[in-house]
């Protein structure tokens, strides 16, 4: 468990610690604090809320159900509860903690193997050096201890109360923009990064600023092409839950499920979309 | 460096591994490392510690940050800022602010807070935002202003800097020449900063601080001074258990912000906190424990619960037998006892024996249950006691001074001192650094500030300054008022413009502020200076376990210099004429002595180009580069030098867990020549270290020079105290030497409000409290700080409005003993029946006087125009003009929608100085009745005959210097004093030995 708690400081914002825990981990290089802040501040938020929350966001009830861990547990809830360097120092603790293993089991299921396998898969892809290597032993090691943990099928709670992604011919495209970045609606992760390259597939301009402008912006170009762009890019979650069957299948299944439910509706829109105006079909080679 | 997003999509998803390893040899490698760090006792992993910051830009991006402007919603207007460190200055608490500059328009257009800072952590109060306000605030001053007219007259003419510097500097050089060096004063409301006025006065060689501090906080400075030679309290309230608040510190006082997130973090931890506070404020809404006692009963309360510990053997005997100076006490006081800890410990038990719950029921009105509820939680506490009393009952009771004397009381008793979770001597949490001005300070005492009469106070008497110059103590030729505003701010400010109009007095009157006052109305110079965004300073203060020190800098400079511009003066960047006032005292000080004869240039002059003047850039580089330990290395890590690292991120740490200093073994580099008295104070010829942090007091040298090195504890030399033994004084040598031996214990002095000091019909009237979002004397500008708060209603029980007819609403006439106001009152049950309350921030004025030109004041955003009229000395504020919207190119303005801006209370306060402590003792005994048909809304009366004649009983109760004086000085040596002539300027002069008050 040294080692997780070691890998959990990585989440963190760079300082000393960090070099003597590189080396100790082998990883290529120390992060500097712009690499840090790139990733972590402004492509792939290192909280659980934001994938598991229903508005993709930091805080809400997603937090509120980490917080409620903590309180379950008799301790008061740190103030940022669901950062992924607490929860995995919690776990850690509680897994040092023999008495209370079935704990151990009920975090990892409910709060860390619910989101953070297709995180790290996105950090990977994503985040340059050391963090794709960093994800990937951090993975490996939520693996090897997945599968000594207990049963871990069932589904869990911020899964079972997801909402589906909105249909924008029903409720808006507001409501449909919304869900499409919020991960536990859409099935998938979508970053500032992917949106700029769906651009660049598209040959369309792209607007700076936060998600949601840009992605306004692209459907307002070329929703059709934007909308199969999308309905491909769920292949992200799809890949990123194969590993994962064994050792949590009921949560592999969930996103898979959401994600190819996602697809289907995509691509469902794109026809519609492009029936309804052929032109918006086209853009991009 | 950017996330990959185009074509450089990396594989990953299958876990196909990017490094090969066997997990198991991983963790055992981790875990052996841990282990062989651990046993060295060094922490491996901290915990995470470092993830609550991240919604705030990155430090990494601030050259150049991009975010949407709000005004522009719902287009989404791209605007591109610097974003730059400063300290806020609107209170003491310095949090750290971060200027959003806009890069096109090199304008600030809003200021939010500074990750960085370590004591606010990027959180502020409403009053932080607000700076904006100041900084655009249409009314402000943007030019040197000479009145035109006579003083007060309310003509002004603009004059270059020039000018101003030339006139002001020929008048100083004059004085000095002519030895005349008591009558240049300073007088300073807001500091803000770490003393590099004082180092000016010191270079001067004029022995003129003035400071606010006896309206302020004398009191409880007093009553932690006797104890531990530090006057102020660090609290550690993010650890402790129990908080135990003689305040509303919540949500107003010093460094209130740092503070309140550290003790709701405490909170929602599960300590306990106990509010002792007359008024239900929003800091007792919090409390486990409300306690609203009789105004000035605190010290009852206080002792009762330690008679509790005591008796319950409640307390930490080891800390007690180690720390206390209970020897010395039994060798004064009980030199027929045997000097045992027993012997103590018997006798201690039968002190406070006295002091039961139902006495101090009895007292504050509390029935003895509660407190003894509160008693239990106390003792619960552990050492994990943490407790706060500034200004509330100790600035408002005659005696308050024993309010923080018997506070400590408490953490003495629990050995909660300088632990976590416990109380700290201030001056271990505050940075003192070294600067390249090192003057000698001054040769001379300024009996205007320091008279006789006090030898004990902690610091002038500033106050009393219109009374000292009406008896003919003295004169002053050249009076600075700096960020400060006696007319409005002090009591009896009726006598303040008497003095301030008599050129007789004061003969040049220069007003460095910011915005127009009610003082600098009667200035003869009005010269502006600049808002927190706007000037240099260097801030540290004790805000939690730890060390830090903090940057002001004018935020436009500094991103112009990013831009690779050379500023060579504060105002090339600042609004108008705006300055700053270092740059402003450094050319001062070389036109009053421009050839160097006087001796005083070359304090500032480049240290390292002699010859040349100072500049900030000199002053600030040198103390960050020799003076702040830590930092240069910090700065060089980031290629910084540590100057442009501090303008880059506004704050430093410089440690954190300062711990136990009077624990500190002294090591022996530090003992020469050793001498060691009976009660095992330790002397010695070596010099005293460097520390970076403030070391409080000076105890004196033993009779053959040697310094106070250390105190013996158990056979080992420790570092101690900085008090005349080296222990915690809970018999105070000083107080029993210096003619108040009756009070040299921790005791319970009877309030000048108590019940059995107050006439028939009177009831207190408690007027210290702060407005959450108020600023004393420069928030009449900071709009939306007035919508948030703009007026002052008399706070009434609703048992006591009945008794006398008064709803809300109702204008009632409140009667001090020298004059009167009227206002509205407020019904509440959020304040003790039989006691008043009424907040001293609203009911600025501005005298209703012709004219002319552009630069007269014509301030309009919280301000009633007055008329002020006098026959004699019956003084009127009347005739007030309904306040209405201005009409300025802020749009803001015209939606201002309320038309209440308060009553100046004040001005009829007589003075009440505590004749130990020189505190003003605020609470007022004062007649409530409804208005008459007479009465307007407003009005504030006030007779300064009456005022004079109630300073001179005040004055009466105090011991001269002349009479009790055990050394033949002015003052304990080893107290604090800003600024600290040489030994022969203390001895009292001849001619002054053997006068009373009475005499003089």
């Amino acid at each position: 468990m040294d080692l997780l708690d070691a890998l959990a400081v990585f989440a963190e914002e760079p300082a000393p610690t960090h070099e003597r825990l590189r080396e100790l981990l082998g990883l290529s290089c120390t992060p500097d604090a712009a690499t840090f802040a790139e990733l972590f501040a402004f492509s792939l938020y290192p909280y659980a809320s934001v994938y598991l929350g229903a508005e993709g966001k930091l805080g809400g009830v997603a937090r509120d159900r980490v917080a409620g861990f903590f309180r379950a547990l008799g301790a008061t809830p740190p103030a940022e509860p669901d950062h992924l360097t607490v929860l995995l120092s919690a776990y850690a603790r509680l897994r040092r903690d023999a008495p209370a293993a079935h704990a151990a089991d009920a975090l990892l299921h409910e709060h860390v193997l619910s989101w953070l396998p297709l995180y790290l898969s996105r950090v990977r892809a994503l985040a340059p050096a050391p963090y794709p290597q960093w994800a990937d032993l951090l993975a490996r090691t939520l693996m090897a201890d997945a599968r000594q943990a207990g049963d871990l099928s069932r589904r869990c709670l911020h899964l079972r109360t997801a909402p589906t992604l909105a249909d924008p011919r029903v409720d808006g495209q507001d409501a449909f923009i919304a869900g499409m970045l919020a991960p536990v609606c859409a099935g998938m992760v979508l970053t500032g990064a992917d949106l700029r390259r769906a651009a660049r597939d598209l040959q369309v301009g792209v607007r700076v600023g936060e998600r949601r402008f840009v992605l306004t912006s692209l459907f307002a170009q070329c929703p059709a092409a934007l909308l199969r762009w999308l309905a491909a890019h769920t292949h992200t979650t799809i890949d990123a839950w194969r590993p994962w069957a064994a050792v949590a299948p009921d949560t592999t299944r969930w996103w898979t499920t959401r994600a190819t439910t996602t697809r289907a509706h995509l691509l469902d829109l794109a026809d519609h979309v492009a029936h309804a105006d052929p032109a918006t079909t086209g853009a991009g080679p | 460096m950017t996330v990959t997003g185009d074509d450089d999509v990396r594989g990953g998803s299958d876990l196909a591994p990017t490094v090969d390893v066997d997990l198991d040899a991983l963790n055992a490698r981790v875990s052996a490392a841990r282990a062989a760090t651990e046993a060295r006792g060094e922490t491996f992993y901290p915990g995470p510690s470092r993830v609550h910051l991240a919604m705030f830009p990155p430090k990494e991006r601030w050259n150049d940050w991009v975010e949407y402007d709000a005004a522009a919603w719902p287009r989404k207007s791209e605007r591109r800022f610097m974003l730059v460190p400063t300290t806020c200055f609107n209170c003491e608490a310095a949090c750290g602010l971060l200027a959003y500059v806009d890069r096109d328009s090199l304008q600030v257009r809003k200021f939010e807070g500074n990750p960085e800072a370590p004591g606010s952590r990027g959180r502020n109060c409403a009053k932080g935002p607000a700076t904006i306000n100041q900084v655009t605030d249409p009314d402000r001053i943007l030019h040197p202003l000479r009145r035109a007219g006579e003083r007060g007259g309310g003509r002004w003419e603009r004059v270059s800097w020039d000018e101003a510097l030339d006139d002001i500097a020929a008048r100083i050089r004059t004085a000095l020449v002519g030895e005349r060096r008591d009558e240049i004063v300073y007088h300073v409301g807001r500091p803000g900063e770490l003393g590099f006025a004082e180092e000016v006065l010191a270079a001067w060689g004029v022995d003129g601080h003035n400071s606010h501090t006896n309206v302020c906080s004398s009191g409880a400075r007093a009553g932690f001074q006797f104890w531990c030679g530090q006057d102020r309290p660090s609290p550690d309230h993010a650890n402790a258990d129990v908080i135990l608040l003689i305040s509303s510190h919540l949500e107003t006082g010093h460094y209130f912000n740092p503070h309140a997130q550290r003790i709701m973090e405490a909170r929602a931890n599960g300590a306990k906190l106990i509010v002792m506070d007359v008024r239900l404020s929003n800091t007792a809404t919090h409390a486990t424990h409300w306690l609203a006692p009789w105004p000035g009963s605190e010290a009852a309360i206080c002792l009762a619960i330690a008679n509790h510990l005591i008796q319950t053997d409640g307390y930490d005997r080891e800390f007690v037998r180690r720390w206390w100076n209970w020897e010395e006490y039994l060798r004064a006081e009980h030199p027929d006892r045997a000097p045992t800890f027993a012997v103590f410990e018997e006798i201690l038990a039968t002190l406070y024996a006295g002091y039961t719950f139902e006495f101090a029921a009895a007292e504050s009105g509390i029935d003895a249950a509660s407190l003894r509820a509160v008693a239990d939680d106390v003792a619960g506490a552990g050492t994990r006691l943490s407790t706060h009393n500034w200004r509330s009952a100790a600035a408002g009771n005659e005696g308050g001074w024993q309010v923080a004397r018997t506070l400590f009381l408490l953490n003495a008793l629990l050995g909660a001192v300088a632990v976590p979770g416990g109380f700290y001597p201030n001056g271990w949490h505050k940075v003192s650094p070294k600067t390249p001005v090192n003057p000698e300070h001054p040769a001379v005492w300024n009996e205007l500030a320091l008279p006789l009469e006090y030898p004990l106070a902690m610091y002038e008497l500033s106050f009393l300054l219109p009374h000292f110059l009406a008896e003919g103590r003295g004169r002053i030729d050249t009076y600075f008022t700096r960020v400060y505003n006696p007319v409005w701010t002090n009591p009896d400010g009726f006598s303040w413009i008497e003095a301030l109009t008599d050129t007789d007095k004061v003969g040049c009157h220069i007003a460095l502020t910011p915005t127009w006052n009610e003082t600098a109305y009667f200035a003869d110079y009005v010269l502006p200076m600049g808002h927190s965004s706007e000037r240099h300073d260097i801030v540290s203060y004790e805000q939690y376990d730890g060390q830090w020190i903090g940057f002001r800098q004018p935020v436009v400079r500094a991103a112009r210099q990013r831009l690779g511009e050379t500023i060579t003066d504060t105002r090339q960047t600042n609004p108008g004429q705006v300055w700053e006032e270092n740059e402003f005292w450094i050319e001062l000080t070389w036109r009053i002595d421009p050839d160097g004869s006087l001796g005083i240039r070359q304090h500032y002059e480049a240290p390292d180009r002699p010859g040349e003047k100072l500049t900030v850039d000199d002053y600030y580089g040198w103390v960050f580069a020799h003076g702040v330990p830590g930092l240069p290395e910090a700065a060089a890590a980031e290629g910084l030098t540590p100057l442009e690292y501090m303008r880059h991120y506004g704050g430093f740490e410089v440690t954190r867990g300062v711990g136990q200093i009077h624990e500190q073994i002294v090591p022996d580099v530090e003992l020469d020549d050793v001498a060691v008295t009976e009660l095992g104070r330790v002397y010695s010829r070596a010099p005293a270290p460097h520390v970076s942090y403030s070391t409080g007091a000076s105890p004196d040298p033993d009779d053959e020079g040697r310094r106070a090195a250390g105190v013996l504890v158990d056979g080992v030399v420790r570092r101690g105290f900085p008090t005349p033994s080296g222990r915690l004084e809970f018999w105070s040598s000083t107080l029993a030497a210096w003619g108040w031996p009756e009070y040299a214990l921790p005791t319970y002095i009877r309030s000048h409000v108590h019940p059995e000091r107050l006439e028939d019909g009177e009831v207190p009237l408690i007027s210290t409290f702060r407005l959450p979002v108020q600023i004393h004397t420069r928030g009449s500008n900071a709009k939306w700080l007035n919508e948030l708060a703009h007026t002052n209603p008399l706070w009434i029980h609703p048992s006591h409005a009945r008794q006398l007819d008064i709803a809300t609403g109702d204008l009632v006439r409140v009667e001090t003993h020298a004059g009167h106001y009227v206002v509205k009152a407020w019904v509440t049950e959020g304040i003790r029946p039989g006691v008043v309350a009424c907040s001293h921030h609203m009911g600025r004025w501005k005298p209703n006087r012709e004219t002319e030109g552009n630069d007269a004041p014509r301030p309009r955003m919280q301000t009633s125009d007055v008329t002020l009229d006098h026959d004699g000395d019956n003084w009127q504020l009347g005739g007030r003009a309904p306040h209405r919207a201005g009409v300025t190119g802020d749009a803001d303005q015209r939606r201002i929608w309320w038309s209440d801006i308060g009553v100046h209370q004040n001005m009829t306060f007589p003075v009440h100085p505590d004749p130990i402590s020189g505190q003003h003792c605020w609470h007022q005994a004062v007649r409530i009745r409804r208005a008459g048909p007479s009465d307007a809304y407003g009005d504030v009366v006030a007779d300064t005959a009456r005022m004079r004649e109630i300073y001179r009983q005040w004055l009466s109760k105090t011991r001269s210097a002349t009479l009790v004086s055990p050394t033949g000085e002015r003052r304990p040596h080893w107290l604090k004093r800003p600024l600290r002539p040489q030994r022969e300027a203390w001895t009292i002069p001849t001619e002054s030995a053997g006068v009373t008050s009475d005499d003089q």
